[in-house]
């Protein structure tokens, strides 16, 4: 203890500076490839410890009933809940319903096959709140497919990689609910307005799509048209999709049930279809609870750290120093949220999203909601909460660490890594033309919302 | 004791998971019993929908609280057994067997330490609930008890991260792989 008096006397640091040195020493820690909610964790308790003058009574004090209080937060349990919800629409049957009815009414035309695989994958992240599941299941339903259908191996796989990351895109979201904590927000609004800029992305993927067998009419096949009495057929099989997500977005938003218990309603639906669609054994379940208990752990132990250090940082005043110093600079608030944009691009690249929003919306945040962009601090936090999901998102399928990407090549040995790298390149462009058009056009994001 | 190990910390997931269900049906009933009971009172005072006594259950978001809380910790093994704790891999992909090895064996013995101090720090929280006799605001049961299933979670994590971290220091000294990673 007095070792630790004397080290702290030493450096010789104020609160604030050591909230700004603690930034560069995390990241240092991550990039050596601590498990990031460890190093957060770390660091909080070191730099609660050097705020304290070297006294660790007082984190030791807190961290009693930390935990417990992180992990038992109401709010928070919607989480395992939207996971499990996640894990049943795996095991549903509904993916393979939800591609035959768009495959029906898009197959027959140019690129068709791989346009309703997103069509399908839209579908799908209304009951699912995860990219890298959307992307596992819809690819084991539509890889073969666009294989028949003589689609080219890596146009294949950078679709259903893209696809992928309409899970999260289209609430119910695992990374809204966690912005909506961080900030404040309201839960319902912000599902709400994530609603058009995930179906423009669906859009702008099919218009990708179309572009891309234009200029290489070889990487798709044809199939013929599917009769109509037969579409309507195959869309109406998929009406539990379309109750559920009514019955958990909707009713959350009329205020009939918290988050939570919308929660836990489109889990027990989405299991009861899995049930009676006989595809839920105990085996099955049983992987689902484990598969559900993985995820949750990993993303808990990722707030606990990111809760601790951050409550350092604002003992420390670093972010509140630093939103008043980008205010006092009279930069244009247009050229702050384009560089902060930026910056989750590049670093989208190498960190998952989930991390690097707990790490970074606490920091960028407070400077956000300080500039004028002529809206009300709400618009603005929920306009912020939607581009920060997008831009994080797109680093899901960029490489070298596109998370979508390594789990569907692992479902298609036969085409490179290479291939899929080039083919995807079309839909990080129409992800990127997305942001500017919301950033230009915030009334997109906020047309769904009341006054 | 890799398949001891193996085995309790699956156990521990698939009990978490079956407290999280248990969750998501009382909610789900809760819910359909105070939806129930709007309708009979829309129907007037003397329905037959009120007579059958359907509400909402009381205290969900407590017991929702603490279960939740509960299936966490006991997630934690499945988790660390299975390395699936998120890390930064691109700067460090350039190192080969044992330096990797090595590092991973580090960070693992940390995390573990980590998890052993979270695991004590939550005992004494216990202890100064057992001590103060509070109870939770509805359904007044004592919180030492919500406390104590949690310790006991996190003391199955705590075991599992003593092995992995054991394990991966092996793993770095003899070069075999010992834990699966997905």
């Amino acid at each position: 203890m007095d070792l630790l008096r004397e080290i702290v006397q030493w450096l010789g640091l104020s609160r604030l500076e050591l909230g700004f040195w603690s930034f560069p020493v995390l990241l240092g820690l991550i990039f050596l490839r601590a498990p990031i909610g460890l190093a957060m964790f770390l660091m909080g308790l070191l730099g609660w410890i050097f705020a304290m003058n070297g006294n660790p009574t007082p984190i030791l004090a807190k961290l009693k009933s930390e935990t417990y209080t992180t992990f038992s937060n109401y709010s928070l349990t919607i989480i395992p809940m939207f996971l499990l919800m996640g894990q049943f629409a795996t095991l549903s049957g509904m993916s393979s319903a939800l591609f035959k009815a768009a495959e029906g009414f898009l197959g027959h035309r140019r690129g068709g096959v791989a346009m309703a695989a997103v069509g399908a994958c839209a579908g799908f992240g209304a009951i699912c709140g995860s990219s890298l599941a959307t992307a596992a299941t819809m690819s084991r339903v539509a890889l073969p497919e666009l294989k028949r259908y003589g689609y080219s191996g890596g146009f294949s796989t950078a679709t259903l990689a893209a696809g992928g990351t309409l899970g999260i895109l289209i609430p119910p979201s695992v990374i809204l609910v966690i912005y909506a904590i961080i900030t404040e927000q309201n839960i319902a609004k912000l599902f709400l307005a994530a609603f058009i800029p995930g179906i423009l992305a669906a859009i702008g993927y099919v218009i990708t799509i179309s572009i891309y067998v234009r200029l290489y009419p070889d990487a798709a096949g044809t199939r013929a048209a599917v009769p109509w009495a037969e579409r309507w057929r195959a869309l109406a099989e998929t009406w539990p999709v379309l109750a559920i997500f009514g019955l958990v977005v909707g009713g959350i938003y009329a205020g009939w049930f918290t988050p939570t218990e919308g929660a836990a309603i489109g889990a027990a639906g989405t299991g009861l279809v899995a049930l009676l669609g006989g595809n839920l054994t105990w085996r099955l379940l049983g992987e689902a609870l484990v598969g559900t208990g993985k995820t949750t752990a990993m993303i808990f132990f990722i707030v606990l750290g990111a809760s601790l250090y951050n409550n350092f940082l604002a003992l420390s005043g670093a972010p509140q120093w630093l939103a008043d110093y980008v205010l006092s600079q009279g930069f244009t608030p247009i050229l702050v949220l384009s560089v902060i944009l930026l910056f989750y691009l590049v670093f989208g690249c190498v960190m998952d999203s989930l991390s690097m929003i707990l790490l970074t919306v606490p920091i960028f945040f407070p400077v956000i909601s300080g500039l004028d962009f002529g809206m009300s601090a709400e618009h603005v936090a929920i306009w912020f909460g939607i581009l920060v999901l997008i831009v994080v998102e797109v680093g899901l399928i960029t490489p070298p660490v596109g998370m979508n990407l390594f789990i569907i090549n692992a479902m298609d040995r036969s085409t490179p890594m290479t291939s899929t790298y080039k083919s995807v390149l079309f839909f990080v462009g129409s992800d990127i033309v997305r942001v500017i058009l919301l950033v230009a056009f915030p009334a997109i994001t906020l047309f769904l919302l009341p006054v | 004791m890799h398949r001891v190990v193996n085995w309790l910390a699956r156990a521990s997931a698939i009990v978490g998971g079956i407290v999280l269900l248990a969750l998501i049906v009382l909610t789900t009933l809760s819910i359909l019993g105070r939806e129930l009971s709007k309708l009979g009172h829309a129907m007037g005072e003397g329905s037959w929908l009120l007579a059958l006594g359907v509400d909402e259950i009381k205290g969900t978001y407590e017991l929702t609280e603490a279960g939740v809380a509960f299936a966490i910790f006991a997630f934690f093994p499945i988790c660390q057994f299975h390395g699936q704790h998120a890390t930064v891999d691109v700067f460090t992909a350039g190192l080969r067997g044992r330096a990797l090895a090595g590092l991973k064996a580090f960070w693992e013995v940390v995390l573990a330490a980590v998890i052993v101090f979270i695991t004590l720090r939550l005992y004494e929280g216990m202890l100064r609930y057992l001590g103060n006799g509070e109870t939770t605001l509805f359904l007044q049961f004592p919180v030492w008890w919500a406390y104590g299933l949690s310790v006991g979670a996190a003391a199955i994590a705590s075991l599992t991260a003593v092995y992995c971290a054991w394990a991966r220091l092996a793993e770095a000294v003899t070069g075999r792989p010992r834990l699966v990673e997905h």
